[in-house]
């Protein structure tokens, strides 16, 4: 438990941008446990962190929207406001960095995300 | 605030459209055909070589700009459930792009009337999808 609290710590991040509203909005500061996909992939609803395809150094939080033969396929909650697998295709399970599990700020939003 | 300091995030996840601002409007399309129908109306009604040429001219990068902003329309705004609301949207969008090449090769005041015709089927598909509301400004 307390493992898994400091590894989150070390994978915390800030919302930017709105295609996963009213979910998480910009400015939201999340934990991430890195670890919630190593011994099974993520499923359909599942949050994700996940790497941009198109520029891997830049960090994704999508929601899993389709699993077909094993390729993730990524949505955000906000279909207008979103760039996802319908525009850059589907992601390797393998590559997702982490599961956003609680936010920790702004306080009044403060809690687990799903 | 040094405390907000040390929690706040060292990475951003991008929850992001693409960089593009997300602004879309099909009026942009239609001021540059409205320029295209002006401008063949000043064409066949002059006698003057050189200002024909002109016309001509700036006719064909009118066109050219129509077809841009159409094509940003169909390529970044429109969506796939944008296409099951509208199941024409593919094919209106073709054929606007196609009826801009039309007035860009020639000189027909039809053909720019056909192309203004479709700029508004695809503005329609525009308003009915939340265009305005989601994609300009409020003012």
């Amino acid at each position: 438990m307390f493992g898994r609290l400091i590894r989150s710590w070390g994978a915390r991040v800030a919302v930017e941008g709105h295609s996963m509203a009213p979910t998480l909005e910009p400015g939201d500061w999340l934990l991430a446990d890195p670890d919630a996909y190593r011994d099974s992939p993520p499923r359909v609803g599942d949050l994700v962190l996940v790497p941009d395809p198109r520029q891997p150094s830049r960090l994704l939080v999508k929601r899993v929207a389709e699993v077909a033969d094993g390729a993730l396929f990524v949505a955000g909650d906000s279909p207008d406001a979103s760039t996802d697998s319908r525009t850059f295709g589907s992601i390797d399970p393998a590559s997702v960095a982490g599961r956003p599990r609680f936010r920790y700020w702004p306080p009044r939003r403060m809690g687990r995300i799903s | 605030m040094d405390l907000l300091r040390f929690i706040a995030p060292k990475r951003s996840a991008h929850a992001h459209c693409d960089i593009p601002c997300g602004v879309y409007d099909p009026e942009q399309a239609r001021i540059e055909a409205e320029s295209c129908h002006r401008i063949l109306e000043r064409y066949h009604a002059s006698d003057d070589d050189v200002f024909r040429t002109r016309c001509i001219v700036i006719k064909e990068q009118r066109a050219d700009l129509v077809k841009h902003h159409v094509d940003v329309l169909w390529h970044d705004y429109f969506k796939p459930e944008h296409v099951e609301q509208y199941p024409d949207l593919h094919d209106v969008c073709w054929k606007a792009s196609k009826q801009a090449s039309a007035v860009k090769q020639g000189t027909d005041l039809d053909a720019a009337k056909k192309l203004l015709a479709l700029i508004d089927q695809i503005d329609e598909m525009w308003k009915g999808t939340g265009g305005p509301g989601k994609t300009r400004m409020a003012r």
